[in-house]
């Protein structure tokens, strides 16, 4: 106590500083940096969960390289980031951009378009893979039949598969970044619309040079926001390909899911571990990339 | 170059009338401005001029023409907001020409015009920054450019100066002031400040409560206050009133005791409120008006305000500032008859 005492001021602030925060460090450095590093370590070597870990070099990564199912899992995890970011925030805009304008029910809207994000992603995707099933089960295909036009194969076609399952997520996401939006639009003083309604601009112009802009750090945001989620989709995947997850013919197989196949399923820990580097490495790539072309010059 | 005139302007605000019937004409070049409590209606009235708000009932003419339906931007006016409204992300340049985008002239001349205002506001080599990279009197300015740039028919100023501090307030009044003699558009400026209003303005108009209190020149509202409303808002410190009846032969008597004479016809029997301003009332004086102990003194150099406790509550006068009466000192205060304003205690209006 003694010695407590007869620290400064500053000093007495570190250490209440540093024992409020050993926990979360605690906490991180096993939960978080601990599992990190041993799975970077495991994709150099190769284990079964039960036997011995046996140093392989980067025997993983060459057989990753020469995989061609890692590559086309690769190229879907791509469609998923490069289709769903900018589909979804076009259309959580647009709506944000009109739900801001309207007084009548606003609440109300609001809470309809949050809902779907509030909801379960296994139920999202039984409910949609109900929608997806062919006549006379599917919704779809029902409403497609009653007015004469033949039945689409959504799921079980390679080139449908991967947009009907994109179709929820991208709704899934939408409530959030209308919310985030929303707030984005409101933060832009009001005078600014009004000084550009004097001075006579269009609604284009004021939307293009005006509006967007100044939305810039909003839309940083989301685009990282959401592009990490739809990198690491597999929830909707998963469940909505539940007979042969990520088929038909691996066409909707995203990465995690792979991971999720390599290590639990054929329990080759070693190969998985290597795949979940190359996801770290992307994610953290296209991250910084965006925020490097987005950010203030 | 245009004149204003407002008739029986109106203003509802969901089922709350803000605006009960202001007529006002401004003549062309002329700087008018409005002041008055928060909430009494001036911006409300600035904004049905811009456009920006729809006119309840009345009709607003701008150069001879009505523009109740017109755009904003068809109303040949420009605004300069409390806040600025300069856009962060835009540099200083396409700023101010952001006034000139709907403009059909050909990119040559809009780009002279925009060198032309900066030169005017003494920013020329400013052109290129970003309004982050400007202090606030900069910004102000940018602000008037984007508005001059247009060379409209009237400018609109919603209390450009309230955001500035002490100092750069009364520089930039200033500014304001010559940028409007050389100019020479007509202005309608919007302020709560009543030394703003004071000194920039040709006209002041005096609103409370989305009436028009009164309508004159500085010296006119300074120095005939159509009520006691206008008289305690304009000046610093407020006047003083002091509360009588007029007895016959146009004597007024105070509750305090004593009788003044007034030259001037007064309603006899009328219960009364005597104005008198702090600067025109002091000990010492011929005319005596009141008595009372001296109970905080403020210093200010070249005079002292001496705040003295009367039968009538406190009133503030002014003493010299070498020789100031100490406090707890009892003294007799007194003005001249001609610095008086005699008020109706009921309406408050002036009656001499």
């Amino acid at each position: 106590m003694q010695l407590y005492r007869n620290l400064t001021i500053r000093q007495k602030q570190i250490v209440w500083a540093w024992a409020f925060l050993a926990l979360p460090v605690v906490f991180y450095t096993v939960i978080r940096f601990y599992p990190t590093a041993n799975a970077v370590l495991i994709s150099f070597q190769d284990w079964n969960l039960l036997g011995d870990r046996t140093w392989a070099g980067l025997d993983n990564y060459a057989k990753l390289v020469a995989d061609p199912v890692f590559w086309q899992v690769f190229r879907n995890t791509f469609a998923y980031l490069i289709l769903g970011t900018p589909i979804s925030l076009v259309i959580s805009f647009i709506v944000a951009y009109h739900l801001d304008k309207t007084r009548f029910m606003h609440g109300f809207l609001r809470m309809l378009y949050f809902l779907p994000f509030m909801t379960s992603a296994v139920a999202m995707a039984w409910v949609w893979r109900w929608f997806y099933q062919p006549v006379p089960i599917g919704l779809f295909n029902n409403a497609l039949a009653s007015i004469g036009i033949p039945q689409i194969n959504f799921l079980n076609s390679t080139t449908n598969a991967l947009p009907a399952i994109l179709a929820p997520a991208v709704w899934a996401g939408l409530g959030f970044q209308i919310i985030i939006f929303m707030a984005g639009l409101r933060a832009i003083p009001r005078s600014y619309y009004e000084a550009a309604r004097i001075d006579g601009v269009s609604t284009w112009t004021v939307l293009w040079e005006i509006t967007l802009p100044l939305l810039k750090p909003t839309i940083v945001f989301l685009v990282v926001f959401s592009s990490i989620g739809f990198l690491r989709i597999f929830d909707h995947v998963f469940n909505m390909t539940t007979n042969n997850p990520g088929g038909p013919l691996n066409s909707t197989k995203p990465l995690v899911l792979m991971i999720y196949q390599t290590a639990f399923n054929s329990f080759d820990m070693g190969y998985a571990a290597a795949q979940t580097v190359v996801l770290f490495l992307v994610l953290l790539g296209v991250s910084l990339l965006q925020l490097r072309i987005l950010r203030d010059r | 170059m245009a004149n204003l005139i407002l008739r029986d302007l109106v203003k509802t605000f969901d089922r709350t009338e803000v605006l009960h019937g202001i007529d006002l004409e401004v003549a062309d070049g002329e700087f008018v401005v409005f002041v008055g409590p928060s909430g009494c209606g001036k911006s409300t009235t600035l904004r049905l001029i811009a456009g920006l708000e729809e006119v309840t009932s009345g009709t607003i003419e701008i150069a001879g023409r009505v523009v109740n339906n017109l755009e904003p931007k068809d109303r040949d006016i420009a605004m300069v907001f409390q806040n600025y409204a300069i856009y962060p992300h835009m540099t200083v340049r396409k700023n101010i020409g952001f006034g000139l985008r709907s403009s059909k002239a050909p990119r040559a001349e809009k780009e002279k015009r925009i060198e032309e205002v900066a030169t005017i506001l003494g920013m020329s080599d400013l052109l290129s920054r970003k309004p982050s990279q400007l202090s606030g009197g900069q910004r102000q300015r940018v602000a008037i450019g984007r508005a001059m740039v247009r060379d409209p028919a009237v400018f609109l100023f919603d209390e450009p100066l309230s955001n500035l501090d002490a100092q750069l307030r009364t520089q930039m009044r200033l500014e304001i002031k010559k940028l409007h003699q050389r100019v020479g558009s007509t202005i309608v400026f919007v302020t709560h400040d009543q030394v703003e209003a004071m000194t920039m303005a040709d006209r002041i108009v005096i609103m409370k409560d989305g009436y028009i209190q009164q309508v004159g020149t500085p010296a006119e509202v300074y120095h005939k206050p159509a009520n006691t409303f206008v008289a305690r808002f304009i000046g610093a410190p407020s006047m003083n009133m002091i509360p009588g009846a007029v007895n016959g032969g146009g004597t007024l008597a105070l509750e305090t005791g004593g009788t003044l004479a007034f030259d001037r016809p007064l309603p006899e029997g009328r219960k009364v409120t005597l104005g008198v301003r702090p600067e025109d009332l002091g000990p010492g004086h011929d005319n005596p008006v009141i008595e009372g102990k001296v109970t905080v003194r403020e210093p200010l150099g070249h005079e002292t305000l001496i705040y003295v406790g009367t039968a009538s509550g406190e009133v503030i006068a002014k003493a010299d500032g070498r020789t100031p009466p100490e406090v707890g000192e009892t003294v007799r205060l007194g003005a001249l008859t001609e610095n008086m304003h005699v008020f109706d205690a009921e309406t408050g209006e002036a009656l001499a």
